[in-house]
């Protein structure tokens, strides 16, 4: 593992009395792309904002490369941001927004001037040194906000819901783009979105937080096949969650029907959430299945046909290459090792606090 | 498309009849002389001794009242901007209020601050400390100017700077920019449409008052709008009244040239 | 610390904005007449204010005027803004062009530029005048206040809307206006405050007999402020106080409580709408019992007077109207100079006119008077016949003019402050009262008083004679504390100077208020003055202004209006009548002819000359 660069320690913040982050611990690697994934209103923001020095919190220390910088004002702090909405100073142009930084650090003109010229390089960007800001399309506007911030050399970049305001082809590029340039550069990333498939595709670690707690932590991998709580599993993709009863070791019981499973250590007789990724469920001939059921729905994806399945009272979200047309029986088949057991939380709050113990 | 254009059609008769021509008259008016003929004396009157010393006099009261109150406006207008409050609206009331008061009763009043045996003195006196002679001097011009037409500096500065994004702040900061300098980069060069219109606003009418002059100097000190006004209600000399109007129109032009280069957008409006 | 120091300068600029308001809210309870002295607390400006017609009058067409140029400018402004966003950007810069005129440009010459055009069309000056040039002067904030607002819309909600089967008038009331109604509404509100406050463009384009709040307070500047006026805008102001604080107040409780966005525009609309209700209600009503007052005596009969300021007891005008079915429309002038050219330019038809001795032989010369018709002005017999040989100076047959007022030109002094004897014009030249003196600020006046203390005529046409006095009046001029006309009295009354020139007939009333003041023809000799009553060429009514002169001249009418304006009559019957004797004999008020035997009055002495002396008055001004 790579040495920490960034410790959040028992960090608390509120406003107006509402707590938005509540002792918050969190650790940053050297040279990962961490994302901070939630829902609009689970703190990631404001974490990312008391990162950058906009936001001092109640409580809590902020260690920045062994040193606490919890105090520090933004201008002294050896990190830079890329805003939501860029933030471009629009009345100077795309070579001033970007000496802006260098100019304070007092680099010398000629250092500046091929600084420029190499960032504008790096985000494929030559030639636009006097346009102004207004003048450009958003994602080039985005790919200067980032040339600007990563010209001062930061160990760390925060980006805030970067890509946000373009469009999805567009998107899909600047997310390859950045990968690119977190390789090249080989700064640290964090960056904040809530776009799940964003988070998925650029991630080393995946931060999943709601109602400013952390929920999981984790690769993409991680998070995607073993959620820990609901939450992470609505969130994250799609899926089946059912309620179900650990009956004991490797055996679950889902809507009266049992089911083999890898899980251990849950108890008898436990209650439980069941999750099943839609592609993990095989549709197969009625005998064949565990439990069965009738197809309601039927979508053609693309990739896949999207199917509804009534089966036990539940209906089944089943993603398959196989087509099964309406109305037709099938049987239900789900590997062990594709089925995720979790705890049932106990009250709402619970289901927040989830997974941090 | 084409039918919403015919909307500003009632707009554009009365501007043509109510702005352009009677602008036009003051031009004719101006470049002729009582029998009619065309002449360039209307406008040479403005360099006798008498009313060249009216138009300085008017160019440097109402310069120092515009640079007042830009100084006392822009602290304020950050102050509010930063202030948070969610409503606009009553940021404009406050001072929008006091137009309410009559103007001339608003200025009459400063006479009954100001006067020798006037509150302010009353005040100072109670403390022993010695009066101020601040009536029908230039001073109490200039406060009468600062006092009336503060709100038109203050409501578009106010209005430019509560429209940048905080985020623009954020990122001068973020790239290691301090207070001071993220002022003077950012903020300064950002709110400066509303500047423009601020110092027109303020600069116009103060250049061209005659009752501020009036009340608050004793008629004894006399400004280029004491000088038009009295050339069309007393000296009924409409046309060197015109003439002198045009000298002061040029001023007018020039800041107008000056508003359209920095405030493209009209941004930095009142509202 | 830093929020300490914020809060003391938020709260050293608001006392600036609120210390004048105050202080008009204090002086609204103060029972003395005068600015300047506080007598004990008082609502009886609240009661009179309500009885005072001419205050209420003003009132209403202020409201009137602001309501509907604010409601027209909006309308076409917001259709013009609508159109303007649709047009082509180069057109779109021409207009906006033409937009920003009145609002760049300085009042006085968009007043003075509608004035000409109102003139050269022939339009009577009046109330309508006021509207359009108010109106025009709105419409730029209207399209300033709504134009934002347009850009931001989504011009695919109008789409939207007309695709769902709406007409295009439907779609835009229905889409597009509650989106800009906010800044029409903000329009609305900002031409309505700025009519309101408008004093410099309504005073050159306001006709006679109509006044706006603004145009009746600057005509009563220079004869002192009736405290009404303070009791009304005190309640204007603070009604439109509670009303806004109402408005900014509501929607900030529901945001507290966090309801919902929706729920906070359904509060926040009806609140909007209140304004402009209840303005509409306020007109129509305040409209409603103006109307009532004036119907009772709405008559095909006018006549049109113009006369100086505070210059006739307002009940006179009443029982005038009562006897003879007459309706009397009344205005006033401040001095002969600003009466003149608008008799002059004739844009307004006057029938009765009250000018001074030189300014009625210039009125003459220049043909503007129209002969009397003495069979219907008995009471002529009434009037002092020397007083009709000395008119003989400036009307040398008595053909035009029925002398009115009479008096002198004095110093007046304040006994505490003047410890040297005051019988010559030379103390208005001694260091000593430096900052003390008032001077009059008119040409005549001014140069009377330079010119009698060099021992010259006061009409003088020699050129050596006049630049002495020119001089003279320059090396005054750091003495003299302010040239006023009419607050003379008011200043003297509450000690804010020594000595100031005056007219024998305010002396009086000074005296009673102030007792310490005295009253004194300088030993030089002064100007005698007479005010006459003339019939302009130009009257319509000629015959209801020789009623209402002839009026005038009856020994009560004629007392009744001495005693409110406390100037000397040429009314012998009327000065029989004086209850008082002290007043009755008073040598301030009828001067033996000893006391007037240095004494002049003034002539005209020609336009020439005329703008010689308001050339050098401007040199001494400027100086």
């Amino acid at each position: 593992m790579k040495p920490t660069l960034v410790d959040l320690i028992h960090i608390s913040k509120g406003f107006d009395g509402q707590l938005v982050l509540d002792d918050l611990n969190l650790s940053i690697h050297e040279n990962e792309f961490l994302t901070l994934l939630g829902p609009s209103g689970c703190g990631k923001t404001t974490t990312l904002r008391i990162l950058g020095g906009f936001e001092s919190p109640d409580s809590g220390q902020v260690i920045f490369d062994g040193k606490d910088i919890t105090n520090l004002p933004p201008n002294k702090r050896n990190l830079n941001t890329v805003f939501q909405k860029y933030a471009l100073f629009s009345h100077m142009s795309v070579e001033e927004n970007i000496a802006f930084g260098l100019k304070i650090s007092g680099k010398s003109d000629a250092y500046i001037r091929d600084k420029i010229k190499y960032a504008l390089k790096l985000v494929n960007l030559e030639g636009y040194e006097n346009r102004l800001p207004d003048s450009l399309s958003g994602g080039q506007q985005q790919r200067i906000a980032i040339a600007r911030a990563i010209v001062n050399e930061p160990r760390l970049l925060l980006l805030d819901e970067p890509l946000g305001a373009l469009d999805l082809k567009l998107r899909q590029d600047m997310q390859y783009e950045l990968i690119r340039l977190k390789n090249e550069l080989g700064i640290t990333f964090i960056y904040v979105t809530h776009d799940q498939e964003e988070a998925l595709t650029m991630s080393d670690t995946i931060v999943v937080m709601n109602q400013g707690y952390i929920q999981q932590m984790g690769s993409p991998e991680d998070i995607y096949n073993e959620p820990q709580n609901a939450f992470v599993a609505d969130f994250i993709g799609e899926s089946n969650i059912i309620e179900g009863i650990m009956l004991q070791d490797r055996l679950v019981e889902i809507l009266g029907a049992k089911f083999p499973c890898v899980d251990v250590g849950f108890g008898h007789n436990k209650p439980v959430d069941v999750v099943i990724r839609p592609e993990d469920v095989d549709l197969v001939e009625p005998e064949l299945g565990t439990i069965q059921g009738v197809v309601s729905h039927l979508i053609f994806k693309g990739v896949h046909y999207e199917m509804e399945v009534q089966a036990n009272g539940f209906e089944w979200l089943v993603h398959s290459t196989d087509m099964f047309p309406v109305g037709k029986e099938v049987g239900i088949h789900v590997d062990p090792f594709d089925i995720q057991i979790m705890n049932k939380p106990e009250s709402e709050d619970e289901e927040a606090i989830g997974v941090n113990e | 498309m084409n039918k919403k254009k015919l909307l500003s059609g009632p707009y554009l008769l009365w501007a043509s009849a109510f702005i352009i021509i009677p602008l036009a008259m003051v031009v004719y008016y101006g470049l002729t002389n009582t029998e009619g003929h065309l002449t360039f004396e209307n406008l040479l009157a403005i360099g006798t001794v008498e009313n060249f010393k009216a138009l300085c006099l008017s160019l440097l009261l109402s310069l120092i009242s515009t640079i007042i109150c830009l100084l006392l406006a822009y602290p304020l207008a950050l102050m509010l901007t930063n202030m948070n409050v969610s409503q606009h609206g009553f940021i404009v009331l406050i001072f929008i209020l006091p137009m309410w008061m009559n103007f001339l009763l608003r200025t009459l009043a400063w006479q009954t601050l100001l006067e020798k045996n006037g509150i302010i003195n009353q005040i100072l006196g109670f403390f022993h400390l010695p009066a101020v002679q601040l009536i029908n001097t230039p001073y109490a011009i200039v406060l009468g100017m600062v006092y009336n037409f503060l709100p038109f500096m203050v409501l578009p500065l106010y209005n430019v700077l509560s429209k940048i994004d905080k985020d623009v702040i954020s990122a001068a900061r973020d790239l290691g920019a301090t207070e001071v300098y993220t002022f003077r980069k950012i903020i300064f060069p950002l709110s400066l449409p509303g500047v423009m219109s601020g110092i027109i606003m303020v600069f116009v009418p103060a250049l061209t008052t005659f009752v501020i002059s009036d009340l608050l100097g004793g008629s004894k000190i006399l400004l280029i709008g004491n000088v038009i006004e009295q050339k069309f209600k007393q000296g009924s000399n409409w046309h060197v009244g015109s003439g002198l109007s045009l000298v002061l129109m040029v001023f007018i032009l020039i800041s107008m040239v000056v508003t359209t280069k920095y405030d493209k957008d009209g941004e930095g409006g009142m509202f | 610390m830093k929020k300490t120091a914020r809060n003391i300068y938020l709260g050293l600029i608001l006392l600036l904005m609120y210390a004048p308001i105050g202080t008009l809210i204090v002086l609204s309870f103060n029972s003395s007449k005068s600015r300047s002295k506080w007598g004990g607390f008082t609502l009886k400006w609240y009661r009179s204010l309500f009885q005072d017609e001419a205050i209420m009058s003003a009132l209403y067409n202020t409201l009137a005027i602001a309501f509907l140029s604010a409601l027209i400018a909006t309308l076409i402004g917001t259709c013009a803004a609508i159109g303007i966003t649709a047009m082509k950007a180069k057109w779109r810069t021409v207009i906006m062009g033409v937009t920003n005129i009145p609002v760049l440009n300085s009042d006085i010459v968009t007043g003075i530029s509608l004035m000409l055009l109102f003139i050269a069309c022939r339009f009577t000056l009046g109330f309508s005048t006021i509207l359009i040039a108010h109106i025009t002067f709105n419409i730029p904030y209207a399209i300033l206040s709504v134009m934002p607002k347009l850009k931001q819309t989504n011009k695919r909600t109008y789409e939207a809307a007309r695709d769902l089967g709406a007409g295009p008038f439907q779609a835009f009331m229905r889409v597009v206006f509650p989106d800009i109604l906010p800044g029409v509404l903000s329009g609305f509100l900002m031409t309505f405050t700025m009519s309101l406050d408008d004093f410099i463009i309504t005073h050159f384009t306001k006709g006679p007999g109509v006044d706006t709040l603004s145009t009746k307070i600057y005509s009563e500047v220079r004869k002192g402020i009736r405290p009404e006026m303070y009791a009304l805008s005190t309640l204007l102001f603070l009604s439109v106080m509670v009303i806004m604080i109402l408005i900014n107040i509501s929607p900030k409780e529901t945001d507290k409580k966090a309801v919902s966005a929706s729920a906070k525009k359904k509060r926040k609309a009806p609140l909007y709408q209140v304004i402009p209700a209840a303005m509409i209600l306020f007109v129509t009503v305040t409209g409603f019992f103006h109307h009532l007052r004036t119907t009772g005596s709405v008559s095909e009969k006018q006549v049109i007077v113009y006369n100086w300021g505070e210059y006739l007891d307002p009940e006179v005008l009443d029982l005038f109207t009562e006897e003879t079915g007459i309706q009397v429309i009344y205005e006033e002038f401040e001095t002969n100079e600003i009466m003149y050219p608008k008799i002059l330019s004739g844009a307004i038809a006057y029938d009765v006119v009250c000018p001074s001795d030189y300014m009625i032989q210039r009125m003459r010369e220049n043909n503007l008077l129209a002969e009397i018709n003495w069979d219907n002005v008995p009471n002529l017999k009434n009037i002092d016949p020397t007083y009709l040989e000395q008119s003989q100076s400036f009307d040398p047959e008595n053909k035009y003019s029925v002398p009115y007022c009479v008096g002198t030109v004095g110093i007046l002094y304040n006994k505490t402050m003047v410890d040297d004897p005051v019988d010559s014009w030379d103390i208005l030249w001694n260091p000593k009262y430096a900052d003390s003196i008032l001077m009059q600020d008119s040409v005549r006046d001014a140069f009377a008083v330079a010119l009698k203390r060099l021992g010259y005529s006061l009409n003088s046409l020699e050129v050596d004679e006049l630049i002495q006095a020119t001089d003279d009046l320059i090396e005054q001029k750091p003495l003299v504390q302010a040239y006023v006309v009419d607050q003379v009295r008011d200043k003297m009354i509450g000690n804010e100077a020594a000595l100031g020139v005056i007219y024998s007939g305010e002396a009086l009333y000074t005296q009673r208020e102030n007792p310490d003041l005295e009253y004194v023809i300088p030993k030089e000799g002064s100007n005698v003055w007479i005010d006459s009553w003339v019939i302009p060429a130009n009257a319509k009514n000629k015959e209801n202004a020789e009623a209402f002169i002839n009026f005038l001249c009856r020994p009560d009418i004629a007392l009744m209006n001495f005693e409110y304006i406390t100037y000397a009559t040429p009314n012998t019957a009327a000065r029989a009548l004086i209850e008082d004797e002290s007043i009755r004999n008073s040598s301030v008020l009828f001067p033996s002819a000893e006391d007037l035997k240095d004494c002049e009055t003034f002539r005209f002495l020609g336009d020439e000359a005329d703008s010689y002396y308001n050339e050098l008055w401007n040199k001494v001004k400027s100086n």
